[in-house]
């Protein structure tokens, strides 16, 4: 009543917002004021009081056995009332008896007594009581630093349980992070462990034991790469190894670029350029005047201007891989491969759209004198007219198309029929229209092929294949990948009346040929090998023996079974992987020690022999 | 001295090191050295003079760190001090402890 009629005569001092808004709410500031400094006056006095009978009075002292437990933070625990204790003795004390007894009860302390049991319970609980001391909102000095400052709710416990200031807090959330990082395992749990195996089998970086101490070296200082500055006098394998782990974390950029820029070197190997700019791309040719080969992925910024400088460098290189370069100009190729084409043994080309074309191609039998290696991927714009010009590169050994034009099969037949008797590699990836004429051409002109690719052809049948392969005159493969040469017919996939694709016959006719020296064998996806085909291949007489293979990838064949992969680790005593992706009727194979069985289509994955008991 | 199970690593500036036979044979240098007709193999005794003492011990670890865990999976990787990363890379390629070691052909 008093208050309103006062405010009606408007008799007072300044107030604040907040003092108006308690008071509409019968609240008063004044009073909250005087509460707050009666309790300021006790904490202090009792501090005081505490100091000067520190030696006297144990439970008033910081005593030093308390700083095990001390360091766990307890704000949120904090007795309110606990600061209260003072002069007034009698009631004081009844209340901390009454704060300790429900200190006591309390999880927390229940919790700890557990842990250390040697430790008295009221020591413990007065010793909580002890360190709630100043309030939020109050001053304090901090125990770290000694700076004053102001308590809040979020303040934390110093080591010997005095409180500590923001920056100091701040530190010590900054060291018990780091601890809390350094107890993580590489992989945690049985799940997170199993997920971490299967996750290196796919990785191929699955092995038994330990990593090389190589591998770590270079984990580490990929790890730690701000801090090289050179990588002094190592030789070129090794700091091969660590562009291509650098590249795997997106770490090479204009700084650590620097690092593989020696002026003596012959090879940079740029393993991701997605961070370089041009002018980082000029600066390889600067540094290293003597570059011979150069690999460069995902170099958007190789464009025209770094090729006019390459152009007026006397840099003769031998081996150029770019991949992704597409800025570079349809002119600006024609000019480097006029200019400096003499001098190329290797050129491979990846990702370009529009400015590697015919015309390009068109040029290379005139330019390029000494080309032995000649890759075009993802190319959206050659046709087969660029192609039937590379018949006149006589001095080719490896060619690798990998085009988005659909070319007619004749143009293959026609180029297989002018260089292929020198061909090594062969590699047309994803010729849907490619038929048998192509696999008579090779099999008639071919006669030093060690790797051979064809996929995606849905014109080739399995009495090509079996053409192809029988008496054919070139040694064994060592490389062969007819990946997802099969019929597709939606309406009826189960039925191949024609004998589209490689199936049984085609199969034994390859194994039959090459079986000796193949390393890898890849027929992923060709569905119709039949199981009477697979079972004769990989007999398990313990004669039938391919011991060159390494890597074998059988995917997606239908008729591959348990006792199929079984006898496949039989016949290949030296076969690191078998990949069995959409395999459905692989069920429950025991793999033998040291082997990879990857995509086993079941959630228990890769099964090792002789860790059955364990199960 | 030659069968004894323990072989001794001497570093350039004179600490010797008393290693498991067994897991230095981990490097395809060491195993030369000691299955040749080498004053090392005799004695079972191999100096090093290009390397010191403490990029020595960390190889050394890591012959033990390897040989305990030869057969296992998912093996946590040793801690290489950063410091010390460049002059063991050096020294791992000149013990040639580069390609995977071969489990089997060492024990």
């Amino acid at each position: 009543m008093s208050r309103q009629s006062r405010l009606q005569r408007r008799i007072m001092g300044p107030q604040s917002a907040l003092t108006d808004f308690l008071a509409s709410h019968n609240i008063s500031a004044t009073q909250i004021r005087i509460d707050a400094d009666a309790r300021r006056r006790a904490a202090e006095n009792q501090q005081d009081d505490a100091d000067e009978a520190s030696d006297a009075q144990a439970p008033a002292a910081p005593a030093p056995a308390t700083q095990a437990a001390s360091a766990s933070p307890t704000p949120a625990g904090r007795p309110r009332r606990a600061a209260a204790t003072g002069s007034q003795d009698e009631e004081a004390r009844k209340r901390e008896q009454k704060s300790i007894e429900k200190i006591k009860a309390s999880k927390k302390v229940q919790k700890r007594k557990r842990g250390l049991e040697s430790e008295d319970e009221d020591d413990l609980a007065s010793e909580l009581l002890q360190r709630s001391a100043p309030l939020p909102g109050q001053q304090d000095n901090c125990e770290n630093c000694g700076t004053r400052f102001t308590v809040t709710a979020y303040s934390r416990n110093g080591p010997d349980g005095g409180l500590l200031c923001t920056p100091c807090s701040r530190d010590l959330d900054k060291d018990e992070a780091a601890k809390r990082k350094r107890k993580k395992r590489a992989s945690g749990g049985a799940v997170g462990r199993r997920r971490q195996l299967q996750s290196n089998i796919l990785d191929g970086t699955y092995a038994l034991g330990a990593k090389s101490l190589m591998t770590l070296c270079i984990e580490t200082l990929a790890k730690n790469i701000d801090l090289a500055e050179d990588f002094g006098d190592l030789p070129a394998p090794i700091i091969d190894k660590i562009a291509r782990k650098l590249s795997k974390h997106r770490l090479l950029d204009a700084r650590t670029l620097s690092l593989f820029l020696q002026p003596t070197t012959e090879e940079v190997h740029v393993y991701d350029g997605a961070k370089l700019s041009a002018d980082d791309f000029i600066r390889i040719f600067q540094t290293v005047p003597g570059l011979r080969k150069l690999k460069v992925r995902n170099g958007v910024h190789f464009k025209d201007q770094v090729m006019d400088y390459l152009l007026s460098r006397h840099i003769e290189l031998e081996d150029l891989y770019l991949h992704g370069a597409n800025l570079i100009s349809e002119s600006k190729w024609k000019e480097y491969l006029q200019h400096k084409g003499g001098s190329l043994r290797s050129l491979r080309i990846y990702f370009t759209d529009k400015h590697v074309g015919d015309e390009v191609l068109a040029t290379l039998p005139t330019t390029c004198p000494s080309l032995t290696r000649l890759k075009i991927s993802h190319n959206q714009q050659v046709t087969g007219a660029g192609i039937a010009a590379l018949g006149d590169v006589k001095t080719l050994q490896h060619l690798s198309l990998d085009l988005r034009n659909e070319l007619h099969s004749d143009v293959y037949v026609d180029l297989l029929s002018k260089i292929g008797a020198n061909l090594q590699t062969l590699s047309l990836t994803r010729v849907n229209r490619a038929d048998n004429t192509v696999l008579d051409a090779i099999h008639t002109h071919c006669r030093s092929l060690v790797k051979l690719r064809i996929t995606e052809s849905e014109e080739m049948t399995d009495a090509g294949f079996v053409r192809l392969f029988k008496d054919w005159a070139n040694p064994g493969l060592a490389i062969v990948d007819l990946q997802k040469c099969r019929q597709l017919d939606s309406a009826r996939p189960r039925e191949n009346p024609d004998g589209i694709g490689l199936c049984s016959n085609g199969f034994r006719a390859l194994m039959a040929h090459s079986g000796k020296t193949l390393q890898e064998l890849n027929v992923h996806g060709c569905r119709h090998i039949g199981r009477a085909a697979l079972e004769d291949v990989f007999k398990p007489d313990g004669e039938t023996l391919y011991e060159a293979m390494v890597h074998l990838e059988i995917s997606f064949c239908e008729e591959v079974t348990d006792f199929v992969v079984g006898c496949v680790f039989r016949s290949c005593p030296n076969l690191r992987e078998l990949n069995v992706f959409g395999c459905m009727k692989v069920k429950d194979v025991r793999v033998p020690r040291g082997k990879i069985l990857v995509g086993v289509p079941n959630a228990r994955g890769m099964v090792i022999e002789g860790d059955d008991d364990e199960q | 001295m030659s069968d004894s199970e323990y072989i001794t690593l001497v570093s350039s500036d004179g600490f010797e090191f008393v290693v498991l036979r067994e897991a230095a044979l981990v490097s395809p240098t060491i195993k030369g050295m000691l299955r040749s007709q080498f004053s090392e193999a005799q004695t079972g005794r191999c100096t090093f003079p290009e390397i010191s003492a403490i990029v020595l011990e960390q190889v050394v670890e890591y012959f033990h760190y390897w040989y305990r865990n030869r057969d296992k999976e998912d093996v946590p990787d040793m801690d290489i001090p950063v410091e010390l990363c460049l002059e063991l890379l050096m020294a791992a390629n000149y013990f040639n402890l580069d390609a995977k070691p071969a489990v089997r052909d060492a024990v």
